[in-house]
């Protein structure tokens, strides 16, 4: 088996299989500790309306573009053609037959590149933000960096495959960096802060709750920690 | 557990002389050996008796640092100090528990070599984290909701386990939970009972009219709780909530209790477990008087305190919490106080305290109030749910050491 094919083979399914278990692994602990957390409290009432409308203005966040309105715009791009260039590529299509078994609608080739292109100037962009804004650099260490190359890798290599006239390697080679680079990806989303994708939902239901304290946590504290209930401050 | 396992490999260094820390406020007692150790022990406690693991988690495997909150923070918008950014902060306290806390951390630390929590952190955290007054701006403007007015409680909450603290709130603590006043202004019930008089005897004064602080009576709907050192310094609000109470027609409707007439609670600001016994002791008190309501005064972080925790700590006597200003637009409302519209033409406005507005529990009623007899009413940009902190957020007010700190943070905002 060349490499190529034992990429696109063993190796995509050994990637692929990590990252979905991954992250229902996230899933499962994160739905845990929302349960944990309501069975600990009295206080155990959840506004779930008020998560959907929340989650709802995060997904579309219009109400939040007074302030870095760019950068917001660019993040929206980015993260619409990230979940939608490798879902639904027609070239993809075959991995949808052959993993799970389902015939996804796909997009027009024109369609795609014009997405893929905006989506790449969008994490280009998103990437000279972080480089050029002092507020951002500061903030931002290797691996904020490192992610977003990560994830724009794949696409990037997966147009130039497709357009092989501006690729600077030949197809073959274009191809298995792209494969390779889209099983990198596979195996962050579950093993770094990318797995936002699918704590995503969470985000509001921590809001809403995390206020929510222990009774008789604080004596029990007290207890592990100095063998008495009483406070600290005593 | 993991968890106990991996703290203990946390490198324990002395500090050298050179390196002791300074803080940035006076502390009474605070823990001096071992205080990696000792810190790490208090988080891994705190962790495994609390509510917080999954919100560490979900904070720590999610965090995106991309800046958003820096522009929502009063703090950071002042200073511009890297070290104010709300991610830089809450930061320390994350990487802390990804690091000791989480097997991934502690994987990673075995191919970087990362030492883990030094003691200069500690000092860091013993700073910053009273460099934020916990007014949850910052959260509005996360894409992930991340509450760093929850991560500096926390924060805060373990630097109280060693007693660093600082001495303005642990003071004030210590004679409301231990004191023989029972409250964190140290009046003596005598002494209550003084100013109370004195005060019916300046409104008798201004009014013309008879009224009294009903104390310690038993079987009234409302037992009310200000936060104590108004009794001190704001006089004028006292004076205000008796007029209303009476003007309502409630003046046997409530009561003030001797056993504890304070609704400060300085948990909120750096404990847990202070939280807890605050609002147990408010609960008991409001038992013995048979009371059937919670009336707090104009206090926003006593009301939230005790419409947030009398559900979660006060066990089976879940009594209605309700703020004097929630109060008062019900009566209005129910055309029980009748206002001139044209007492006030001065122009006024109405500053949002945080810890009530941001959750938009209390935006309108004030505004409501005010406009019944208020006729030049001009709000702020922003106002309301985004309001600015009034930089005395956090229990910052009562630590006397960060005046100036607060007048640079707050002050320039308010200019
Ligand atoms: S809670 Fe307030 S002071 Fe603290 S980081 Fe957030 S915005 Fe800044
Ligand atoms: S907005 Fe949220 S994710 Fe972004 S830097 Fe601030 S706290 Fe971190």
């Amino acid at each position: 088996m060349d490499t190529l094919a034992f990429a696109r083979g063993p190796l995509f399914i050994a990637t692929m299989s990590f990252m979905v278990l991954g992250l229902l692994r996230h899933i499962i602990l994160q739905t845990h500790g929302v349960v944990r957390t309501l069975k600990r409290t009295p206080h155990q009432d959840v506004p779930w309306g008020r998560i959907f409308r929340k989650s709802a203005e995060w997904i579309v966040p219009v109400s939040h573009m007074s302030t870095a309105p760019w950068m917001k715009l660019a993040s929206i791009l980015f993260h619409v053609g990230l979940l939608l260039v490798p879902v639904f590529l027609a070239e993809h299509a075959f991995l949808w037959a052959r993993g799970p078994g389902v015939n996804l609608p796909t997009m027009s080739h024109e369609f795609a590149d014009q997405l893929t292109v905006l989506t790449l100037v969008a994490g280009i962009f998103l990437l000279g933000y972080r480089i050029f804004n002092r507020i951002s650099r500061e903030l931002s260490s290797r691996a904020d960096y490192f992610l977003p190359m990560a994830v724009i890798l794949p696409l990037l290599s997966g147009f130039l495959a497709c357009h092989p006239a501006w690729s600077p390697l030949p197809y073959q080679s274009m191809m298995l960096l792209h494969v390779l680079s889209a099983e990198l990806t596979f195996i962050l989303l579950p093993t770094t802060r990318l797995v936002h994708v699918v704590l995503f939902p969470f985000d509001r239901i921590s809001t809403e709750i995390h206020w929510r304290f222990v009774p008789g946590a604080g004596a029990r504290v007290a207890e592990t920690l100095r063998g008495t209930p009483e406070g600290a401050e005593v | 557990m993991a968890q106990t396992v991996m703290h203990e490999k946390a490198t324990i260094r002395p500090q050298p002389e050179s390196e002791k820390p300074r803080f940035p406020y006076h502390l009474i007692n605070p823990v001096t050996e071992n205080r990696v150790q000792r810190f790490l022990e208090a988080f891994a406690a705190i962790i495994e008796h609390t509510n917080y693991k999954p919100v560490l988690d979900q904070y720590a495997r999610s965090s995106m640092k991309c800046s958003s909150c820096t522009t929502n923070c009063p703090v950071y918008t002042a200073t511009h100090d890297a070290k104010d950014m709300p991610c830089y902060r809450s930061g320390l306290l994350l990487k802390t528990y990804r690091r000791h806390f989480t097997i991934a951390g502690w994987l990673r630390s075995k191919v970087t070599g990362d030492p883990g929590l030094v003691e200069e952190d500690i000092d860091e955290m013993a700073n910053l984290f009273y460099r934020c007054t916990a007014c949850k701006r910052c959260t509005m403007e996360c894409p992930l909701g991340i509450d760093h007015g929850l991560m500096t409680h926390l924060g805060r909450w373990i630097l109280g386990e060693l007693r660093i603290v600082p001495k303005g709130l642990e003071v004030s603590t210590i004679e409301q939970l231990h004191g023989d006043s029972g409250n964190t202004s140290a009046i003596l019930p005598h002494a209550l009972l003084d100013t109370l008089e004195f005060l019916e005897e300046e409104i008798e004064e201004m009014l013309g009219l008879k009224m009294k602080y009903p104390v310690d009576e038993v079987g009234r709907e409302f037992v009310f709780f200000p936060a104590v050192s108004d009794y001190l310094m704001e006089p004028e609000t006292l004076m205000g909530n008796l007029a209303v109470i009476h003007a309502a027609g409630d003046a046997d409707n409530w009561t003030i209790g001797t056993g504890d007439f304070d609704g400060i609670n300085y948990g909120l600001f750096y404990s847990d477990h202070v939280l807890e016994r605050v609002i147990r002791k408010m609960v008991g008190e409001v038992t013995r008087l048979g009371g059937r309501r919670i009336l707090i005064g104009e206090c926003g972080h006593a009301s939230r305190t005790a419409r947030e925790f009398v559900p979660v700590f006060g066990g089976d006597e879940v009594y209605p919490v309700i703020n004097i200003m929630e109060y008062t637009l019900e009566k209005l409302e129910q055309g029980k106080l009748d206002l001139d519209p044209n007492v006030i033409t001065d122009r006024v406005t109405y500053h949002d305290p945080c810890n009530i507005a941001r959750s938009g529990w209390i935006v309108e009623q004030p505004r409501r109030i005010i406009r019944s007899f208020i006729r030049n009413f001009v709000e702020m940009t922003p106002h309301g749910k985004h309001n600015y902190c009034c930089g005395g957020g956090g229990g910052t007010v009562s630590v006397d050491e960060l005046h100036d700190f607060r007048m640079s943070v707050a002050g320039k905002r308010k200019a």
